[in-house]
This record gives structure tokens, C-alpha cells and sequence, in this order.
């Protein structure tokens, strides 16, 4: 991890003991003035447990060290662990600081009990404003706080949350205050991110760092996580409930912990597409018809849930969905409207509204802060302008990203504009004191070049469930430590680290460091099948073939060109091969123009980037595909489709020599090769298999039917007959099956009929019959579906044929059937077929 | 005065729909001045399922679904409202807008009819901060809200064009601002953020407008469908301005439905599962009952 320092040359050291080398860690450690130390108490004592963790640090050498970092990091980028900051589309490999915060026993009771105590009164709060209005009527909380959230959802008032609770995972941001001890930063009550990258963070350190766990007593997370799921059923209408993660998507910003926590929750991701409200209840689209849900975890955000009561412009929702919470059939975490609670207005607020609803104080504090809607609030905010950060009342105390926290931010270049909202809408504001973030030790590299530890600013975020036997604090946390001393860990970015929590236990911890101890119920398959995700699957599979069939044709062309060279290059470019194969790929849109000389013609084909047909686009988006199914791909598969878009991503201002690029093509082919393995030797054979393969081998037959008719079409020449054999990789076994050269009728047999060949259209179909048949049916009548009948009428065509018959007349005919198959399988299984019940709202002014 | 209304909504789609979830807004508003005498709604399709329901706002909204193809969707509201509204106060009449203003912030009720929740942005009124000095030149220190209030509807009269063909039912606020046109809806919206920007309640207005032009008067605009203005928080209720005819909302003017943009008080509002276009047409009659006795009158004008 730190990669500046494991990429350094490890120190040469001198024999040194643990002592003497964690006194030089530590020797120029300094806490900034003003600003509570993690490591060091105000005295300038090592505190807490840091002893502890240091000394076992102490215990190994700086090499030593490095090579846990590199191994850290590798098992990472091994697990495709990666991030993507808001606005990008590239993923960052997951930056893991190798410093846990590490909090003893006792301290952590006592704060677990605060947050505890806070969810509760969150809990308190959402129920009030929901219903009775209490607080607001008696005056402990202005009506215009609530009035002016944007969380405050209409729709939801006076809906009691099915199973009796609005909030099932609270979490909260924690740093030390001026007077050094923890207070909250923000409280995340909406759909609080970052417990998937505390499990993933916790997993990675459990590999590289094992013995500490032992030895330090290190709490474990598996049986919190366990109670969380218990607690996301919790009130659900049937005993063994569906569960689903709702996601917003592959693009955004915490999608890979999203899929993490759904693999290890076992939970079903689905987004809004794979929803559907019918007679009342939530179900998931999937192959095998609509299938109840019982329970959602939504990872969006309230407003963007449900298009016909909250925001009509919402595609990530499902429409109606709160109907289903009006009607009890569908326990949610978090309630919808749990957003009102992060409104950084309420602060002032929440010391009296907790002695009134809990009868006691409030436990946790927060930075002090000022309603300007209030007249002294107000003048308290006028009056020291300089020393206070100003924030939006409405939102959620957050800055400019998702979960970003907000940072002390100079008041002065934009005074004249704070002015001037003070003066028309007060009550759109909160003042709040300025403090810095207190800091917790980093890994640096010292002057002469070993590593020192040194202050670094941090956010930690904790998390608590509400589980069968009530609130639970998950016994670590999720830290994002910036890497400069001046730099605030808002969000997740280049320059920010996160870290671990670490609750060292006074007795030794007996528990799993990672799987569950309940003992799991076994199974076989993963349950159903979303629909959408047998779509994403589905055209993986094509794509794969259609890029292989691009390659294929390059190469082709390159040979048959090749072959010739010494004779008569011309002559070679206007062979009836030649010009059939550049003719497939410029309908293919592979290639701009037929007329390119030969290399040209072969980069633009594989990396051409503004053709929509080159190898590389049909990469492109068979990776896009494969994004979407990220819980069901292995990691490997990922990094061999990395590989594959580097092998066919030629730099455009270069030129390359015709045996460069069939070096290019051959490697990509091989790479295929390695995805065609992956999927057979590693995919269980569950529904997801069935449509990777599905799309597969209908791309294949399709392609196979559009080469026949250029090269084994009645006309053909011996070179078209070669080129039909390479394009379906059967010279070899041509070769060894017949004596003489290429003839038509055993050529085509070969490529169309024979059902042994894998490259024959036969192959395709009988496979397609097999794959169909382990698909489930929708009805129990017997009747064979339409696209079932399509692929039955395929497969009589191609057992009862003869090679001499297929005439370009059936072979179009044939190519027709297996569009229309394709097309039945989408109709059937995917959302999005030609009879898309895609929403479209009612528009217009009526 | 006693209205009969008819609201014909027809959508018709490219390709049949299979599933429709949809939200009916079309009954007028009972209280503060009208009386709901008859009410009824007629869906074709038949929907398979009904149900009345009142939303935060106390707006009444008939959900229904529909699951029976169809290519066809049309929705009628035949109702009759006795229209008796109180006059108009004085322009300049009412407490200080400011005074209003520190009143509502200060306030104790979060109740759906409470002014509070009509202060603040919404989904389809921004506060816009062009907006907002437009509508300060209304609001001398010490006016009284009311008069504020007046005097911006009649500079947005004044300012603003009527132009159908500007703006569409989907134009964001700061557009037709800038473009000083629009229709109803955009009057209603920039007045509304005028009236928030500074800091005081504004609600939208749905409903229709009696459109027999009085002799010697320019014929009302706006009745070709259903109309909306705003209403304002001046202390102690709710005061109805037009801005598209600048003038104070009385017995011409009949209420469906108040909310805190258009997004609240939609007529016909859902989602169709589908993937055809969508063709709609609207016809609003609003007959006055003096005049349906004798169809023959000259100067009955039926807009439909």
C-alpha cells in the first residue's frame, strides 16, 4: 500500500531492536498545537493502546514491513478492490493506509454506548416528525428546520415503517473536539456508505497482518454483520425473506462495496430496472418470473426511490414503491425520509430533544452550532463571521461530494455573498464552530530514507445495526486519513488513505476473523436470476464472440494478403477473399473505408476508436457489460479483459508492420481463449452460465451463417473455401479429414452441419436446445415457449440438412431464424426486449 | 356564482400499454370560498384499482392502476362549484411583510396547511438568485406583504409575455425568466420564487378561469386549458394573485388544488409502462350557470 514506500529500495539497517527502532518512529512524532493526537495525549504521553500496536510493530524489521504493504496491496488489486471518485469513470485500486486506529476496550464502550444512545434519539426524532409533531409543536425543534430539509418527505408522513423502525443502520462521523474527546461529525442516516470498505479493509489486513489479530485481541466484525442481516429482515411479511441490496449502478462511486456487501451478506443487487410493484408487493424481475421482495437495503437516495410520489425525473427508482410501505408488504432500511435527521440545523437542538424523549443528556457531543433562523442565532453568526463555517440548514451537513464532510472553509473572499443571504433567508443557514481535525499516525518516509510515523488529519466513520436484540455498534470502523498534514479527508480521493479501526480487547478474542460462525444453510445455486443481469450476461457472451470475430477476419485478411506477397500485392488485395473480408468488416463498421492498404486497415479494425465495430469497441462494451455483473465475475475474468484492451489498444499516431498486428491479434485471440476458459472451468453452472453461453453461441452461429454466405456461398473459390475454414478455426481439422484441398460441399458440411465441429452452426444450435432446457419455463402447460419453438425449428433444419442445400437462400433463411431466436430469448428472459415495459411518464400539461 | 366544469383528458399512444399507474387531481377545492355542489370522475379504461386519497397538502387524489391493454386513456371531470370569495383587501392593507416573514419562521406548526412548507425551494421552483432581485424592487422596507405581493404580480404582468409557443410544460424557471414569456405555469413559478426569494410563502395554483370577457374589457387569457396563479401567505391567510392577467383572484377564478409548484397539483399525473408516443389533448368548458340556461346568449364562449 503506501506506494511511495514499498516501491523505495528497502533501508539497509543496522542491527536494531524493537525498542530502539519504534523510539525512531517515533522520535520527531509532534502533534500540532491545537489539534488532539491520537498517538499522543496532551502531556505528550503515548496513549491508549498505541503502545501496544507498536511494539508489535516494533517486532518487525522495515523489510519486513514493505513486504506486508506489497502483499496488501497486491491481494487488492487481486480482488479488483477499487474505488471511483464521483464524476469519473475510472476506477482507483482501493488505497489502504497499513496504520489501524486502534481504540481500547473500555474507551470503546463507553463510545459505543454514545452512538447507541444517538441512534436511538434519531430514531426518536424521524418518529416525532412523522407522526405527532410533538417537537415541533412544544418548541424543542422549529418548524422550519424540518420545513426546509428536502428530506422532509411529504408522502411518508403518517406511515408507520413496517416492522416499527425508520433505522436500521446508523452511522456516524467521529473526531476528537478541542477538548480531546470523540464528538460527532455527521450523522448518516439516509443510506450510510462505507461498512463494505471497513469489510474489505478488515479482510485485506486479516491476510497480511494474521498474527496480529491474535495477539492484540483484536474485536471481530463477522458476528455484527451477521445480526445486520438479521436486522434487515427484521418485521418482513414471510418467514424466510428475499432480501435485496439496491443499487444505483455500476457508475456509482461505492458500487464495488455495494457488490462486496451483497456477496457477503448473500443479499440479491438489483437496481431500479430489476424492481417492479404488482397487487401491492415489491418483486424482482428474474428468468424465472416476477419473484417476490421482501425486504430492500436501498443504497440511493430517498428522493430518487419511487418517480410517482417523490422525483418524477428519478430512473433509479421504482415506481410505486411506497405504496408498498403503506401497505406493510415491504420492510425498508432506511425508512425513506431517515435523510431529515443528517439536516446539520438540528444540532443546536438535539441536548434538548434528548432530555425530553430519552431523559438524558446527550452522551456523544458535536462542533457547537447556530440556527440563523433564530434571532440570536443569528446575531451570534453576524458577530463572529471570521471564526465560524457557514452551511446550508437544508442539506445534509455534508460538503461538496455524496458523504463529504464539510471543512473549515475561509469565510472571507465570499463574505459580501454571506452577507446578503443573512440578510434574506437567515434561516438557510447553520453557523458552526471552526475546529481542526484531530490526527492519528501515518507511515512516511523519514530523511534517511526508514520509515517514521507522523500526524495525519482523520475521519472515522462507525456504524451501528439495529438488530434482533437491538442496537449492536460494529466493533470497528471505516478511518480516511489524509495524507498531508493541510489536506481534510472530506471523501474518498486521490490523497486521502482509509484505514482500519482496530478494538483491542482486554481478553483474548475467540471468534472467526472472517467467515460467519452461524453455520450457513447450504446451497447450490444463488437463487433467481435477475432478468436484468441475464441481459448484462447474455451480451457479454456476444460481444466476446463478435470481438473474436473481428480478430478473426483481420487476421484472415492479413494472411490471404500475405500469402501473396512476392507475387503480385495488387492482384492479392483484389482476390474475391479479399475483397469479401474487407466488405464484412466495413458493413460490420470495423473499418471506414474497403480501400486501406493492409496494415492500416488491420489497426483500425482492431483499434479503430471512432468505429462503433472494431475489436476494441466490442471490448469495450463486453467490459461495460461485465461491470454491471461484478458480483458474479471472478477477478481474474476482470484482468483478462484489462489485458484484452491493452492488447488491442495500438497507439493511432504510430504505424505497425502487418506481422506486428497479427502478433497483436494472435495474442488477443489467445486472451479470448483464456475468458472461453474461465467462463467453462469456473462459472457454476447455474442460470448465469447458461446466458453468457447462450450469447455465445448465438453470435457464433450468427456469424458463421453472414461468412457462409461470403465464402461458401455456390460461386466460391478455393481461396473463399480457405478463408470459410480459418474464419470458423477448422483448417487443421480439415486438413487431417480430407486429402485434397478445399471443396465446397465438404467445406460446408464442416462449418454448418457437422455437430461434432464447435465451430459449426450445428454445434451452436445443439448446444442453444441444451441451454434452453435447463432455463425454467413460465407456464406449466407443456407448451413450448415461442423462442423454444425457434430453436427447435433450427436445429430440424441443420440434422435433416445436406451440405449441397445450402444455397444462399437458406443460409439467409437460416441467419433470419437465428435473429428471431435471438430476439425470442430477449423477449422472454430480459427487460428490455422489443416489448419493454420500460416506465414513461405521463408528460404534458393536462 | 355556481360553475359546471369539464375536464376532458385524453392520452392516446403509439403502441398499446399493458400497465398504468396514475395520480387524478381534478377535483376543485372545498373551503375558503367555494362549495363543491357535484363531483365526478370517469376513466376509460375502467381502472383495477381506485383509491381516494388526501396527501399532506390536502390534496385529494383518486390513485389508480390500470392493467388491461390499452391505446386509448382518457379521464373526465364533471363537477359544479358555487364560487363566493371574499373581496380583495386594499393593495397596501396587512401586516409588514417582514413582520410575516419573521412570523413563519418563528411558527410552531408543521401541519400540512401550515405557511411553512410553502418558504422553501421545491422541485420545480429553485430559489434563483436573478429572481430574487427582480422581486426586490417590490419590497420596501415596511410594505405591507400583501401590497408587495400585489405589486410584483402586476410588474410580472407588465414584464412578462404571453407566449405559448416559448416555453413547454418541462421549461426550468430560470429560462422563461430569462426570456421574460411564457405561459401560466411560468408566471406563477418566477412569481413564486420572487415571493420566496424574499422570503415569504407562495403557493401554486391550480384550477380554471371563467373566460366571457366583460363589455369593454380584454378577454381574460389562459382558458384554452386549466389555469394557475399564486397564492401568498400575507399573515393571516391565503391571498390568490394572477399574475398571467395581474389581477387579484375572485369569483373567475376557481381552485382545484394548492401546492408548492406544479409538481404537487398535476391533473393527471403517472407513469405508463410502454414504449410508443404519446399524443394528449385537453378540453376545459367552464359554463357559468346563467349562462347554461340559454345556450342561444350571444357572447357564450365555450373553450374546449
Amino acid at each position: 500500500m503506501e506506494a511511495a514506500l514499498a516501491s523505495g529500495a528497502a533501508r539497509a539497517e543496522a542491527v536494531e531492536s524493537p525498542r530502539e527502532r519504534v523510539a525512531r518512529w517515533t522520535a520527531g512524532y509532534r502533534a500540532a498545537s491545537g489539534r488532539p493526537d491520537e498517538f499522543l495525549g496532551p502531556d505528550g504521553a503515548p496513549r491508549g493502546a498505541w503502545p501496544r500496536l507498536l511494539d508489535h510493530l516494533g517486532a518487525l524489521t522495515e523489510p519486513e514491513i514493505l513486504a506486508r504493504f506489497v502483499s496488501a496491496e497486491r491481494h487488492i488489486r487481486d480482488a479488483g478492490i477499487s474505488f471511483r471518485i464521483s464524476g469519473d469513470q475510472r476506477e482507483h485500486p482501493w488505497p489502504l493506509g497499513c496504520l489501524p486506529l486502534v481504540v481500547e476496550g473500555a474507551e470503546w464502550r463507553d463510545l459505543s454506548a454514545g452512538i447507541i444512545q444517538r441512534a436511538e434519539l434519531m430514531e426518536a426524532i424521524l418518529a416525532d416528525a412523522y407522526g405527532e409533531g410533538r417537537l415541533v409543536a412544544d418548541g424543542l425543534l422549529p418548524a422550519a428546520i424540518m420545513a426546509g430539509t428536502p428530506e422532509f418527505l411529504h408522502p411518508l408522513h403518517g406511515v408507520a415503517p413496517p416492522g416499527g423502525h425508520y433505522l436500521k443502520l446508523y452511522a456516524a462521523d467521529l473526531g476528537r473536539g478541542p477538548d480531546g474527546r470523540w464528538q460527532v461529525l455527521a450523522d448518516r442516516t439516509q443510506a450510510p456508505s462505507g461498512l463494505g470498505w471497513a469489510l474489505e479493509n478488515r479482510m485485506v489486513l486479516a491476510r497480511t497482518f494474521p498474527d496480529f489479530f491474535q495477539d492484540l485481541h483484536v474485536e471481530r466484525l463477522p458476528a455484527f454483520f451477521q445480526a445486520f442481516r438479521e436486522g434487515l429482515a427484521l418485521g418482513a411479511e414471510r418467514s424466510d425473506p428475499r432480501i435485496c441490496l439496491l443499487t444505483s449502478g455500476p457508475y456509482s462511486s461505492t458500487y464495488v462495496e455495494q457488490a462486496a456487501l451483497a456477496r457477503y451478506l448473500g443479499l440479491m443487487l438489483v437496481e431500479g430496472d430489476d424492481l417492479v410493484m404488482r397487487d401491492g408487493a415489491l418483486h424482482v424481475r428474474t428468468v424465472s418470473g416476477l419473484k417476490r421482495a421482501d425486504a430492500l437495503w436501498r443504497r440511493i437516495d430517498a428522493d430518487y426511490l419511487d418517480p410517482l410520489e417523490l422525483n418524477p425525473a428519478s430512473r433509479l427508482g421504482v415506481p410505486g414503491v411506497i405504496e408498498a410501505l403503506r401497505n406493510g408488504s415491504l420492510v425498508m432500511a432506511n425508512m425513506p425520509g431517515s435523510g431529515l435527521v443528517e439536516s446539520a440545523a438540528l444540532a443546536p437542538y438535539l441536548d434538548g430533544i434528548a432530555r425530553r424523549l430519552l431523559g438524558e443528556p446527550l452522551r456523544l457531543g458535536h462542533p457547537r452550532a447556530w440556527w440563523c433562523g433564530d434571532l440570536e442565532g443569528l446575531a451570534h453568526a453576524q458577530a463572529n463571521l471570521d471564526s465560524l463555517i457557514l452551511r446550508p440548514a437544508a442539506t445534509p451537513q455534508r460538503g461538496a461530494g455524496r458523504d463529504a464532510m464539510l471543512a473549515p472553509q475561509a469565510l472571507a473572499a465570499e463574505r459580501a455573498r454571506v452577507v446578503a443571504a443573512l440578510r434574506d433567508r437567515p434561516f438557510d443557514y447553520v453557523a458552526q464552530e471552526a475546529a481542526p481535525l484531530s490526527t492519528m499516525p501515518g507511515w512516511e518516509r523519514g530523511e534517511d530514507g526508514g520509515l517514521v510515523l507522523v500526524p495525519r488529519p482523520f475521519v472515522v466513520r462507525v456504524f451501528a445495526a439495529r438488530t434482533p436484540s437491538g442496537w449492536q455498534v460494529m466493533p470497528g470502523g471505516f478511518c480516511r486519513v489524509s495524507e498531508r498534514e493541510d489536506v481534510d479527508p472530506i471523501e474518498m480521493r486521490l490523497g486521502i488513505r482509509s484505514a482500519d479501526l482496530w478494538v483491542l480487547s482486554e481478553n483474548p478474542v475467540e471468534a472467526p476473523l472472517i467467515g460467519s460462525h452461524a453455520a450457513p444453510r447450504v446451497r447450490r445455486v444463488g437463487g433467481h436470476l435477475p432478468s436484468r443481469a441475464a441481459d448484462g450476461l447474455f451480451w457479454l457472451g456476444r460481444y466476446l464472440e463478435r470481438t473474436e470475430a473481428v480478430i478473426r477476419l483481420v487476421l484472415a485478411h492479413l494472411r490471404s494478403v500475405g500469402d501473396a506477397v512476392g507475387t503480385d500485392i495488387s492482384g492479392a488485395l483484389d482476390t474475391p477473399a479479399a475483397l469479401a473480408l474487407r466488405a464484412i468488416l466495413y458493413e460490420w463498421g470495423a473499418i471506414g473505408a474497403t480501400d486501406l492498404p493492409t496494415a492500416r486497415l488491420a489497426q483500425e479494425a482492431l483499434t479503430g476508436r471512432e468505429r462503433s465495430g472494431s475489436a476494441r469497441a466490442h471490448i469495450v462494451s463486453a467490459r461495460r457489460n461485465a461491470a454491471a455483473l461484478r458480483a458474479r465475475l471472478s477477478g481474474e475474468t476482470w484482468r483478462v479483459l484489462a489485458d484484452l484492451i491493452e492488447s488491442v489498444s495500438l497507439d493511432t499516431e504510430r504505424t505497425f508492420t502487418e506481422s506486428q498486428l497479427a502478433g497483436r491479434a494472435e495474442r488477443a485471440l489467445s486472451q479470448l481463449a483464456a475468458l472461453s476458459g474461465l467462463t467453462h472451468e469456473n462459472m457454476s453452472r447455474a442460470e448465469g452460465w447458461h446466458f453468457v453461453e447462450l450469447g455465445r453461441r448465438v453470435e457464433r452461429a450468427i456469424n458463421i451463417c453472414t461468412f457462409a454466405l461470403s465464402f461458401a456461398n455456390d460461386e466460391a473459390t478455393p481461396g473463399c473455401l480457405g478463408v470459410m475454414l480459418s474464419l470458423c478455426d477448422s483448417q487443421i481439422s480439415y486438413g487431417r479429414r480430407y486429402m485434397q484441398g478445399a471443396a465446397l460441399d465438404p467445406v460446408r458440411d464442416m462449418v454448418l452441419l457437422d455437430p461434432y465441429n464447435p465451430r459449426s452452426i450445428a454445434f451452436q444450435a445443439e448446444a442453444i436446445a441444451r441451454h434452453l432446457d435447463d432455463l425454467p419455463a413460465l407456464s406449466a402447460d407443456g407448451i413450448p415457449e415461442p423462442h423454444r419453438r425457434i430453436a427447435s425449428r433450427i436445429l430440424a433444419e441443420l440434422r435433416s440438412g445436406e451440405a449441397a442445400d445450402f444455397d444462399a437462400v437458406r443460409l439467409t433463411a437460416l441467419e433470419t431464424d437465428l435473429e428471431r431466436l435471438a430476439d425470442g430469448i430477449a423477449v422472454r428472459y430480459f427487460p428490455a426486449g422489443p416489448n419493454a415495459l420500460r416506465p414513461e411518464k405521463l408528460t404534458g400539461l393536462a | 356564482m355556481i360553475y359546471t366544469l369539464r375536464h376532458r383528458t385524453t392520452y392516446r399512444y403509439g403502441k398499446p400499454v399493458r400497465f398504468a399507474r396514475c395520480s387524478l387531481r381534478l377535483k376543485p377545492q372545498d373551503g375558503e370560498g367555494q362549495s363543491v355542489l357535484a363531483s365526478a370522475v370517469t376513466i376509460d379504461p375502467s381502472p383495477t384499482t381506485a383509491v381516494m386519497r388526501r396527501d399532506y397538502f390536502g390534496i385529494e387524489a383518486v390513485a389508480i392502476t390500470l392493467d388491461t391493454p390499452h391505446t386509448t386513456f382518457s379521464v373526465e371531470a364533471l363537477s359544479t362549484v358555487r364560487v363566493e370569495r371574499r373581496t380583495p383587501p386594499e393593495a397596501e392593507a396587512g401586516q409588514s411583510w417582514e413582520r410575516v416573514r419573521d412570523a413563519v419562521v418563528a411558527s410552531r406548526d408543521l401541519g400540512g396547511r401550515a405557511p411553512v412548507h410553502f418558504l422553501f425551494p421545491s422541485g420545480r421552483v429553485p430559489l434563483v438568485p436573478d429572481v430574487t432581485e427582480y422581486a426586490r424592487a417590490s419590497f420596501s422596507p415596511g410594505r405591507s406583504a400583501y401590497g408587495a405581493a400585489h405589486d410584483l404580480m402586476l410588474r410580472i404582468g407588465a414584464d412578462f409575455r404571453f407566449d405559448a409557443k416559448a416555453t413547454n410544460v418541462r421549461t426550468p424557471l430560470a429560462e422563461s425568466f430569462a426570456l421574460r414569456a411564457g405561459v401560466c405555469q411560468d408566471f406563477a413559478h418566477v412569481m413564486i420564487a420572487g415571493l420566496r426569494g424574499m422570503g415569504l410563502p407562495a403557493a401554486y395554483v391550480s384550477g380554471y378561469l371563467r373566460t366571457v370577457p366583460p363589455p369593454g374589457r380584454p378577454r381574460l387569457r389562459g382558458a384554452d386549458a386549466s389555469h394557475a396563479w399564486v397564492a401568498v401567505w400575507c399573515g393571516e391567510g391565503w391571498l390568490g394573485l394572477d399574475p398571467t392577467n395581474g389581477v387579484p383572484v375572485r369569483d373567475d377564478h376557481i381552485v382545484v388544488a394548492r401546492g408548492r409548484d406544479y409538481g404537487d397539483v398535476a391533473p393527471v399525473d403517472g407513469i405508463v409502462s410502454g414504449s410508443g408516443k404519446q399524443r394528449l389533448k385537453v378540453e376545459v368548458d367552464v359554463i357559468p350557470e346563467t349562462e347554461t340556461q340559454d345556450f342561444s346568449q350571444p357572447g357564450l364562449a365555450l373553450v374546449g
